[in-house]
């Protein structure tokens, strides 16, 4: 299998055979941002479009067709109709905060999308203790959402900001808890190593049914976390009319909208490298020749595909049910995932100390 | 309609019997000017238990200053029906807890309903500056004599330091422009007030300067997905008053078509319920197969929602040949897709839990509000009108009156899909049996009614929809007065809405499924 | 029915309720998609001959129309929609002189196509089509002219 190490390594190389060392970082650190910063547009264009169809196919319709082939172009036209809108000032808005507050939900989910393991080598930000990294960095991302509905002077906003607060500090200590779950299984907090492991096996099938009740509990509290249906009370449109975000126009709004996308793939990303193996293809002890053909897939792919795939899940919850109630969602965390959480962590270090995983 | 006059003096003492007689549904009460013989409102009452109706009046001369002791307090409904007489007539109703107008501006001048209100543009002009908000009741405390009265002012309707927010008029969840003014505590309501008015177009007044056959057009534009209802409503009203017989054909018809725009109406509402509460996608289902009926309506009236389809001894056009076919297969598909929307919406348990007792009406509340329909059915009260006083053909085909007790959003919804299939039941036993015979009756080209009072109502899709006719024998009404079935299920939603959170507010506002044009008439 | 007041019954109460509903939507995922694509599909699009687009006098090969200008739909029309004036003609081989209809203006604009013109008219010279695309910029432009 490629390792992206060996071109990263060259690449290093070469700047420092052509520059001083402190100059090559340097470079090597702007190279590394732009290319952050390129995936992540890409990602989230290809979100975008991907959540219309997949949503419109849900609905029986069939999406954007009008805007270039099939609607290929639909994002592009959107963008450029956000560009050219008019920025509004709010009267006795905080406007340091309100500018603000877009680009810190951004930040957030920009330096978490760094940690994702895309293939072997192909990582940005990875030391050996990228889980917790992970949920730090992600957790400030509440922070630009409470700005945002303190700042706009609006009382539709101020609710949906403090429903926000309430309810995605509590999603994440269940998205916690079932994270840890995976480090007790695999020894490790290096995300990099989390995915070599798995390389032998995924979590998912490695720590059987606690894996499966860390895995489901994530989905449920990461769906929570990105503040989309049956979560979405910080928005919900027929309540609140847009929630925190009501006096956002233009790219401010956009800043949000994309945020909220990549931070559904994030936590896709962090589903596929923590349960499904991130860029470790299938393997089935026993099938050598089955094994060998897998490798020859590339990781990316397989990372992709595992991702797009969970994305595809999260979509599929969010197209299918109504919307909770802000109490409710406190009762189901507090009352249901964060008991079982705790549970399934116990039985998942029985399991490792037993040894009685796969 | 025979009506009883009550002398002023004895009005509440009477009313108050009336009441204590069994008479606990209020079911119209009509403002009216009766020029000369003065200013005055018209009861009609029913018991709910022996169905017995009675019609009482009330009247006052004075013109600069009309007092009639309020019913509010007996039957909770008169409380908005009272503030719709003193908008549009001006009469006062001493004791009522709010006496302000319900659906014109504080700054409106003169009372547009009574005979000699001059329209004048000069009185009031378009005004652009936003209305002053009217932040206190007036009261008027009775006296001993029960008739004189002082003003007083009293306390705030909101609170400076409320958290006060506005749900409308352009919000998302109000189907329409209403505006509910919320005092909120954190997620908590604390208090509704309810405005309305914002598309008043003033119909029950351009009727009174329309012929019959011209006031017809304006029963499709006011609640839209009752059309058929409306319009069949205003056709008997007409038709009892001239004493003229459809033929047979067209009462197939028209009970046909009513309860195929009730199908329509109840689709819309389990559609527009499960967007309200952000399951986009069953609101996509439902209006799947709502664009069905749409397309069997639209075949034979030309119309999807101005259906423009009964007429005075008649209805416009025939059916078409296709017709029963296309109703027929409708139909076996409907039943198959009911099942769909129970799996993916009305049995989700998040739905479940956010609609199950929330929003309890209870009977009594139901009874004494007037909300039937759909909602008093979900109470428990038995109001079909089309089993109380059955009119076209619904005392021939057999039928079973959904009545649900929780009283809560879910029964609310559970009564409307359950009575979609009853809809379907019904038009499966007619559809096949339509006789021959002409589909219109041949009438005068000037339509002139007797003098009287003519009250006809039929079972709208959301509740008794009644037409009031007083005639003086001219070619125009005199007083027409639609009985709206919208203005009962918003006063409900102001007393259930309490205590609530915003979410359920939403909720109960969907479940209760009104039609904002047919409360601003 | 009982295990649902119980923790774990709960749990698997609403667990199977999501699922029946996903199953529903994952169904609708693979089936053929509902959306008209108009104005793609104009020419397989069927309108209800009986749709009520706009007001139109049908005139036969030679131009002429049945409308005898007795200004009956004028006089019903609610709204004022239809404004007829007429013009005096003498009959040249009888010397008498008739009205006869000179130009017929109806303003789509304020019709709420009640039909009572087309109802009460006793030569059946007007009658509504099928014509739906009327949007246009200005408001004038929906005065129109119908006789020729």
């Amino acid at each position: 299998m490629l390792d992206f190490t060996t071109i990263t390594t060259a690449i290093d190389q070469y700047l420092h055979s052509v520059m001083p060392a402190p100059a090559a970082t340097l470079t090597e650190c702007a190279i590394v941002a732009i290319c952050a910063i390129a995936a992540y547009l890409v990602f989230a264009i290809v979100m975008i479009f991907m959540e219309r169809k997949v949503c419109a196919a849900f609905q029986c319709r069939l999406g954007p067709t009008r805007v270039g082939f099939w609607g290929i172009l639909q994002v592009f036209a959107d963008v450029f109709k956000m560009l050219i809108k008019e920025i509004i000032e709010i009267k006795r808005s905080d406007h340091i905060l309100y500018n603000l507050a877009p680009f810190l939900v951004v930040m957030s989910s920009l330096i978490t999308f760094c940690c994702l393991p895309f293939a072997q080598g192909l990582q940005v930000l990875d030391f050996n203790i990228g889980v917790f990294f992970i949920m730090a960095a992600s957790s400030f991302g509440i922070l630009g959402i409470l700005l945002a509905g303190w700042s706009s002077n609006n009382k539709f906003s101020m609710i949906g900001a403090m429903r926000s607060g309430g309810q995605m500090i509590s999603y994440e200590l269940s998205v916690g808890l079932s994270i840890l779950t995976l480090v007790v299984l695999s020894g490790t907090m290096q995300i990099s190593e989390i995915v070599e492991i798995q390389t032998q096996g995924w979590f998912i099938v490695r720590g059987h049914i606690p894996a499966i009740i860390a895995f489901i509990i994530y989905i449920i509290a990461g769906n929570a976390e990105t503040n989309r249906a049956p979560f979405d009370l910080p928005e919900a449109e027929s309540e609140l009319t847009a929630g925190f975000h009501t006096e956002y126009s233009g790219m401010g709004f956009g800043l949000f909208y994309v945020a909220e996308f990549m931070n559904m793939f994030i936590i896709a990303g962090i589903a596929s490298a923590l349960f499904l193996g991130g860029w470790a293809p299938l393997y089935i002890p026993g099938l050598e020749s089955f094994n060998n053909a897998m490798c020859w897939i590339p990781g990316i792919v397989w990372f992709l595909g595992k991702t797009f795939f969970v994305i595809w899940l999260l979509m599929w919850i969010r197209w299918t049910f109504p919307r909770m109630r802000i109490d409710q969602v406190l009762v189901l965390e507090w009352k249901y995932l964060v008991p079982i959480g705790l549970l399934n962590l116990l039985i998942m270090t029985i399991c490792v100390v037993m040894g009685w995983t796969l | 309609m025979e009506i009883t006059f009550i002398e002023i003096k004895e009005f509440r003492q009477t009313m108050l019997v009336k009441r204590g007689e069994g008479f606990d549904f209020l079911r119209e009460m009509v403002g009216m000017d009766w020029e000369k013989e003065g200013l005055g409102a018209i009861y009609i009452l029913e018991n709910s238990i022996t169905r017995e109706g009675v019609e009482l009046a009330v009247r006052t001369t004075d013109r600069e200053k009309p007092q009639i002791p309020t019913v509010s307090d007996i039957w909770y409904i008169a409380e908005l029906y009272e503030r719709e007489v003193f908008d549009f007539y001006g009469i006062e109703f001493t004791g009522h807890p709010d006496m302000r107008r319900l659906y014109l501006r504080n700054d409106w001048v003169g009372y547009p309903l009574r005979k000699d209100y001059d329209p004048s543009e000069a009185i009031n002009p378009v005004r652009l500056e936003s209305e002053t908000k009217e932040e206190v009741h007036r009261e008027y405390e009775i006296e001993e004599d029960r008739h004189l009265a002082e003003m007083v002012e009293k306390l705030k309707i909101l609170h400076y330091d409320q958290y006060v927010i506005n749900i409308g008029p352009q919000h998302p969840a109000t189907h329409g422009v209403l505006r509910f003014r919320l005092a909120l505590e954190g997620e908590e309501v604390r208090k509704v007030d309810i405005h309305c008015g914002y598309i008043h177009r003033g119909i029950e007044k351009l009727c009174e300067s329309r012929t019959y056959p011209q006031t017809l057009a304006f029963t499709d534009r006011l609640d839209y997905l009752s059309a058929h209802q409306n319009r069949h409503a205003l056709c008997m009203c007409i038709e009892k008053a001239m004493g003229l017989e459809v033929t047979d054909r067209v009462q197939y018809i028209r009970t046909i078509m009513d309860e195929l725009q009730r199908i329509d109406s109840h689709l819309l509402m389990f559609s527009c319920l499960a967007m309200d509460m952000g399951a986009i996608t069953s609101f996509i289902y439902g209006f799947r197969e709502r664009e069905k009926v749409l397309d069997i309506m639209e075949e034979v009236t030309g119309g999807r929602l101005i259906q423009n389809y009964n007429i005075i001894g008649g209805v416009q056009a025939d059916i078409t040949p296709g017709f029963a076919s296309k109703v027929k297969e409708y139909c076996n598909d409907q039943k198959k897709r009911l099942k769909e929307y129970y799996d993916v919406f009305v049995n989700n348990v998040i739905f479940r839990n956010r609609a199950i007792g929330v929003g309890v009406l209870t009977l009594e509340d139901a009874i004494s509000f007037g909300a039937t329909g759909g909602t008093g059915r979900a109470s428990g009260w038995a109001c079909d009108v089309r089993k109380r006083h059955p009119y076209a053909l619904y005392d021939k085909v057999e039928f079973k009156e959904i009545l649900h007790t929780g009283g809560d959003s879910y029964c609310r919804l559970l009564v409307r899909l359950e009575e979609i299939v009853e809809s379907i039941g019904i038009i499966e036993q007619l559809i096949d049996n339509i006789p021959e015979g002409d589909y219109k009756t041949k009438t005068k080209p000037i339509i002139k009614l007797p003098e009287g009072r003519f009250y006809a109502a039929v079972e709208g899709s959301r509740g008794e929809f009644g037409v009031f006719i007083e005639s003086h024998g001219d070619k125009m009404p005199y007083r027409l007065k639609f009985r709206p079935m919208g203005v009962p299920l918003i006063a409900a939603a102001q007393k259930i809405m309490k205590g609530c959170k915003i979410a359920d507010l939403i909720t109960i506002g969907a479940s209760l499924d009104y039609v904002i044009p047919d409360i601003d008439r | 029915m009982e295990t649902r007041n119980t923790y774990i019954g709960n749990i698997i109460h609403a667990a199977k309720s999501l699922l029946t509903g996903m199953r529903v939507t994952l169904r609708e995922f693979f089936t053929r998609k509902i959306t008209e694509q108009y104005p793609e599909n104009r020419s397989t699009l069927h309108i209800p001959s009986r749709h009520r687009a706009t007001l139109v006098m049908p005139h036969d090969a030679d131009g002429n129309n049945k409308c005898i200008a007795c200004g009956l739909c004028q006089q019903t029309c609610p709204n004022g929609t239809i404004s007829i004036t007429t013009k005096t003609v003498t009959d040249e081989e009888t010397g008498k002189s008739r009205k006869v209809l000179a130009e017929y203006h109806y303003d789509l604009g304020a019709c709420m196509f009640c039909q009572l013109c087309v109802n009460i008219c006793p030569k059946g010279a007007i009658e509504f089509s099928n014509e739906f695309e009327n949007a246009v910029f200005d408001r004038k432009k929906l005065i129109i002219k119908l006789n020729r």
